[in-house]
């Protein structure tokens, strides 16, 4: 009972939600929106001074490259851009893996994730 | 049975790669790891000359081998056996990781050899990322002690800069692939041709080149080289700074041929990273103390003139690149063999420690003076042949204040190559001179005398490597031979 209260609760508003959006998104909202990811990772990763905020914008480039070519693919009718990533995912999750087990060690031997603590190679 | 000759080279990795996994397993077996890998190395040198003439293109035409990418990684299989034979028992890895070590390196060379080989950018993704992880492991294993403490620290600006790079790049395919609508290099050449000139074509070749302007420590994705060649140790940063730099020129010549030489836009961008390469490293190199992070700016500096090789686009400043890399490789990997030996007990060697070196042991310091002039471009060595090489090349394209940038920055670089060349001959009145003499074991030795005759050979009579290097190029613009790319 309460289920299906809920549920007609939350249809109504989706389907206005949907219905008031612009009649055609076209390819270009979606690569506006990989662009704006990008950029929000991109200046994340120069601007940030936690390695593992660093660590979440260098996801959201890579996501950023799996929205544009998912879009690419869907609008140029190949499937080459989905198996891209596909690849890309799986990359990106032996990033982490990786990335997050060098921190782990670093922390364990220095007791900070800050960049700005990092200074035993400057000269 | 062609298929396997085609594939020999990789398959003999993957093999070793799967043995020194199941030695890995097993408790303190470092001499065996260490004895696998090498006969590995020898096998993948055999193979590769045994494949040297095959062509093929394999797996739908995503992997493509030919004359140039044989070329290639027989140069590379002769480097991993160099790298293997400098390491000799890894004095500065902790001892609970030593075969592991093994197989890393040879996960990393295994995604060298190839990425030569991928013509397609899914493939070029993967066998690049296979060559990568193994790497941002192998610089955390370096032990522990005091003074020594920076080893975490270098392993997470090398893989942050790495994964940003990576990210850029992929970011630049998706755009290559929405523009083209396919993946595979030699059909996305022929339908980037028309639309080249669209700044969308121009973002996407700028921004997918940058994984390999990092992996060849290009200017602005330079900064991890001299932390990672300081805090890795001095077998890894070997690694690090030879077989990624060719790897990255062979990809990248793949790469630069989609930009057609009309194009003024690719050959610009170029020109800047060349010049800021070339002055950045070299300047910064002339203050520096620690002979590995020296070699790291110059590193830098040498990227920068490889560089100049793809401003001309044309198939004579590609050849000069390739050269000029393999050069690098025995010059770099010369320098590495003295470090390495030099070194007590694997800690980083400073510029006056190697004082007195040609009482110690003549031999090292003979091989560290010829890398040390060849890197300077000194005639007769490979170093002047390269950059000659490669300033004819940019000359022929008319980039006049190229040349003349280049040529004024193998001045500069001359002053901190003479400093080594100071310190390892006249040196004996410095208190940090050591008198005892260093004992080098056979393998060593020969390992030195290869390095010496290659650099000396490879600057003496370049035409040989030059005109296979030129006709096996001519493999990369031409489609593939089979029809297997109908699309």
């Amino acid at each position: 009972m309460i289920f299906s209260l809920s549920s007609s609760i939350f249809h109504f508003p989706l389907a206005l939600a949907v219905t008031s959006l612009p009649a055609e998104v076209g390819i270009n909202h979606y690569l506006l929106l990989s662009a704006l990811l990008f950029a929000i990772g991109f200046f994340g990763v120069l601007l940030r001074r936690n390695t593992l905020v660093v660590y979440l914008c260098l996801e959201l480039m890579l996501s950023a490259s799996t929205l544009a070519a998912v879009a690419f693919s869907r609008f140029n009718g190949t499937m080459d851009g989905n198996i891209f990533v596909f690849f890309i995912i799986t990359v990106a999750a032996a990033e982490v893996a990786v990335g997050l087990a060098i921190i782990v060690a670093l922390f364990r031997l220095r007791h900070t994730v800050q960049l700005e603590e990092l200074t035993a190679l400057k000269h | 049975m062609t298929f396997i000759l085609n594939f020999l080279p990789e398959l003999v990795l993957l093999v070793g790669a799967l043995g020194l996994f199941v030695v890995a397993l097993g408790e303190s077996q470092q001499k065996f790891a260490r004895t696998v890998a090498l006969l590995v190395a020898f096998a993948t040198i055999g193979a590769a000359a045994a494949s040297l003439n095959q062509h093929a293109d394999l797996f739908s035409g995503a992997y493509r081998v030919d004359q140039f990418s044989q070329l290639v990684k027989l140069v590379l299989a002769f480097g991993f056996a160099c790298i293997l034979l400098l390491s000799g028992d890894l004095p500065d890895i902790r001892a609970e990781v030593k075969p592991e070590y093994f197989l890393f390196l040879t996960l990393s060379v295994t995604g060298l050899v190839m990425l030569v080989s991928c013509v397609e950018i899914v493939s070029i993704v993967v066998a690049l990322e296979l060559s990568s992880f193994p790497l941002y492991l192998l610089v955390p294993m370096r032990r522990e002690r005091a003074g020594h403490r920076s080893q975490m620290e270098s392993a997470i600006k090398y893989i942050m800069f790495g994964v940003a790079a990576n990210g850029i790049m992929f970011f630049g395919l998706s755009y290559l692939y929405g523009l083209t609508g396919t993946t595979h290099l030699f059909p996305l050449a022929s339908r980037l041709a028309p639309v080249v000139h669209t700044p969308l074509a121009i973002t996407g070749l700028g921004l997918a080149f940058c994984g390999l302007y990092y992996k060849l420590a290009i200017f602005p994705f330079h900064f991890w080289t001299p932390d990672v060649y300081q805090g890795a140790s001095n077998e890894t940063a070997s690694l690090v700074a030879s077989l990624p730099k060719v790897g990255a020129v062979a990809v990248l010549i793949r790469f630069v041929s989609l930009a057609t030489p009309e194009n003024p836009a690719v050959a610009t961008m170029l020109i800047y990273l060349a010049v800021g390469s070339m002055f950045f490293g070299n300047l910064i190199a002339l203050v520096q103390k620690d002979f590995k992070r020296m070699l790291g700016f110059s590193g830098i500096a040498h990227a920068g003139y490889a560089l100049i090789g793809f401003v001309a686009l044309d198939q004579a400043g590609f050849t000069a690149a390739l050269y000029y890399i393999t050069g690098y490789l025995f010059m770099i990997l010369a320098c590495f063999v003295v470090i390495s030996r030099v070194s007590r007990d694997g800690a980083n060697v400073a510029i006056e420690e190697l004082a007195g070196l040609h009482r110690r042991s003549p031999l090292l310091a003979a091989t560290l003076l010829v890398a040390v002039f060849a890197l300077a471009g000194v005639p007769p060595f490979v170093g002047f042949m390269g950059k000659f090489s490669l300033l004819t090349a940019a000359y022929a394209q008319g980039h006049l204040a190229l040349v003349v940038i280049a040529v004024v920055n193998s001045a500069i670089a001359v002053y901190y190559y003479l400093q080594v060349v100071r310190q390892a001959v006249f040196g004996e009145s410095n208190p940090a001179a050591v008198a005892e003499p260093l004992i080098l074991t056979w393998p060593t030795r020969g390992l030195c005398v290869v390095l010496i005759v290659g650099i000396v050979a490879l600057g003496v009579a370049p035409g040989t490597v030059i005109d296979t290097i030129f006709h096996s190029l001519a493999f990369v613009h031409s489609g593939p031979a089979t029809a297997l790319l109908g699309r």
